[in-house]
């Protein structure tokens, strides 16, 4: 939790290297650079405010004021947390979930693209309009289907009745960001490599698939994201503690009639969303990235 | 194309992920397109009733045109939020000097956040009792007086169920406008203020109609998700209190799960369908309309 502990602090830091004016006259640019800073803090605030909640202890927290540091720092939040949730249990699950719809989602829009887009056929415009459909229409239409099939096939509290809907949902976007990437691979190589004698197989093997790396890396950035933190579908097809994501996970944390334990239940959040938010923090550049491409492109 | 492409290769290719979607997501529109025309609870045999169901909406179901009011409230709300809010700082961003990366970090942090961990934050910063952040910030600025419980009034309850959607993902967009905006060339509004056009005039007329395409995407991005809002108001007040926070998709996920009625939840699933497909075709048309103009 050190990190957290340095994140909290950060907000202030865009308007410590304002301070130092190089140009006295630039009014504009360090208005600007106030207004900025006023918005991130507040856009941020309530995310720090529940990481020093975290911290505090539940007497601190009951009588406080919003802006005081904790005046004694305690992880018994933490260790209550872990007492009162399966915690650990419920990453686990989160991490077999969003591996396996990202490999689904990688490999699968990978061919799709490579049908598409290489390969070329008569109706690809169609299949390819057919696609689309999957970004408009909301994911709550699959729910109540989903649910009957499940229930005939023997399907439901399984990873795999997660898996397929966000795998199915996340599909399109996937095969539109390989098939763009896919025009820019110059055909030359592929008559070259069919001169020599390779077949489409080998081709998609030896060429296309080395050259989407990065594909592959943004298409999984961007995903990692939604799928962890998967709401509704877990929710629908998931009964059992056993399968429970994180999302689900949290909920326990609502005691009998509602009352709740909030500063463990604060330190339940912070642990549940470390995970993702170190790997965002490392990985920050080819993330935000990712992010924007994934969006626009779909 | 590949010249030595056969038509089994083609099919090894596209029939997995085909099936997959298949499955997940066009047999699921068909089947409660099916469902629709029927009554029926998952457990008793299906009774075929033909369009009672969308009768009953449209006619005799006031709740579901609360739902649709609430839902066009939620989506307007967010918007403002998420586009407003984008804009705005992704303009600001252009013009500072240092720090552009931080502030970019830290400005989409919350979109990585599960929408259960940001219900339990919203419903902790709108209580009242005990006081929760914003109750706190009233009093401590001396506006004790406009304390109340967000979350358990009605006149205030659906702004405050859009407005953590509409802070969670306005960092989002606001990267997709930065790097729209990044992309205007910079003789053009140079040129503009070598004119006299004041920051204003260059705005309007220059960076804006410029990034005007980026900005439809974003517009029919931002919408489709706002009209499939469903996690934050049902796990902050769960359409309540009364209806005054339930959207139609809380109600058809409450009128499936909770009353098990599996027909009429299939008909308002199809009307948000619907719903979407004419709300993207409307933004195309209109945006598109005024580029024209």
């Amino acid at each position: 939790m050190t990190l957290t502990a340095s994140r909290t602090t950060s907000p202030t830091a865009p308007e410590r290297r304002q301070k130092p004016p190089r140009k006295p006259l630039n009014l504009q640019g360090k208005i600007t650079g106030i207004i900025v800073t006023l918005i991130v803090i507040v856009q941020v605030y309530p995310l720090a405010w529940l990481f020093i909640t975290s911290l505090r202890t539940e007497k601190d927290f009951a009588g406080g004021n919003p802006f005081a540091l904790p005046t004694t720092v305690t992880f018994d939040n933490y260790a209550r947390a872990f007492a009162t949730g399966n915690l650990g249990l419920n990453i686990l699950n989160s991490f077999i979930v969003t591996v396996g719809s990202i490999v689904v989602i990688v490999f699968l829009g990978m061919m799709g693209a490579y049908a598409l887009q290489v390969l070329g056929f008569r109706f690809s415009k169609l299949v390819r309009a057919l696609f689309l459909i999957g970004i408009i229409v909301p994911v709550q239409v699959a729910l109540v289907p989903l649910f009957v099939d499940y229930a005939a096939v023997n399907l439901l509290d399984t990873y795999q009745s997660i898996i397929i809907p966000l795998a199915g949902f996340a599909l399109p976007t996937s095969i539109y960001l390989f098939s763009s990437f896919y025009e820019y691979i110059p055909g030359e190589i592929y008559e070259a490599a069919s001169l020599d004698g390779a077949g489409p197989y080998r081709i998609f093997a030896q060429i296309t698939l080395p050259l989407s790396v990065n594909t592959m890396v943004t298409v999984a950035m961007v995903n990692s994201i939604f799928i962890w933190n998967d709401f509704i579908f877990a929710n629908t097809f998931v009964l059992t503690d056993d399968l429970k994501t994180i999302p689900l996970g949290l909920q326990n944390y609502i005691g009998a009639m509602g009352k709740i334990d909030w500063t463990a239940t604060f330190a339940a959040v912070c642990v549940s969303i470390t995970p993702l938010l170190l790997v965002f923090l490392v990985l920050n550049k080819a993330m935000t990235y990712s992010l924007a491409s994934g969006a626009t492109k779909g | 194309m590949l010249p030595q492409r056969s038509r089994l290769s083609v099919l090894v290719f596209l029939i997995p992920p085909l099936a997959l979607y298949g499955i997940a997501v066009l047999l699921p529109i068909f089947q409660s397109l099916y469902l629709s025309f029927f009554d029926w609870d998952g457990i008793s045999p299906m009774l075929f009733v033909g369009i009672d169901n969308y009768v009953h909406m449209f006619t005799g179901d006031a709740v579901f045109w609360i739902a649709f009011r609430n839902t066009l409230g939620y989506v307007v709300i967010c918007l403002i939020l998420q586009l407003g809010g984008a804009l705005i700082v992704a303009s600001l961003l252009t013009l500072l000097r240092r720090g552009r990366e931080v502030v970019k970090t830290l400005y989409i942090l919350p979109a990585v956040i599960s929408t259960v961990a940001i219900a339990f934050l919203f419903q902790r910063i709108y209580s009242l009792d005990p006081e929760g952040l914003i109750n706190q910030v009233l009093e401590f600025v001396g506006l004790g007086h406009l304390q109340q419980a967000w979350l358990s009034d009605v006149s205030t309850v659906l702004a405050a169920v859009s407005v953590p959607e509409g802070w969670r993902f306005t960092g989002l967009y606001m990267l997709i406008i930065y790097a729209a905006l990044l992309a205007v060339p910079t003789e053009l509004e140079e040129a503009a203020k070598l004119d006299g056009a004041s920051w204003w005039q260059t705005f309007w007329r220059i960076r804006f109609p410029y990034i005007r395409p980026v900005w439809i995407t974003t517009t029919i991005i931002a919408t489709t998700n706002a009209l499939r809002g469903f996690d934050i108001p049902y796990l902050l007040t769960n359409g309540g209190p009364g209806q005054s926070s339930e959207l139609l998709t809380t109600y058809m996920y409450k009128t499936a799960f909770t009353s098990t009625n599996y027909g009429y939840a299939s008909t308002i699933s199809v009307f948000v369908v619907v719903e979407c497909l004419a709300a993207v075709g409307l933004i195309f048309l209109l945006l598109r309309r005024k580029a024209d103009a």
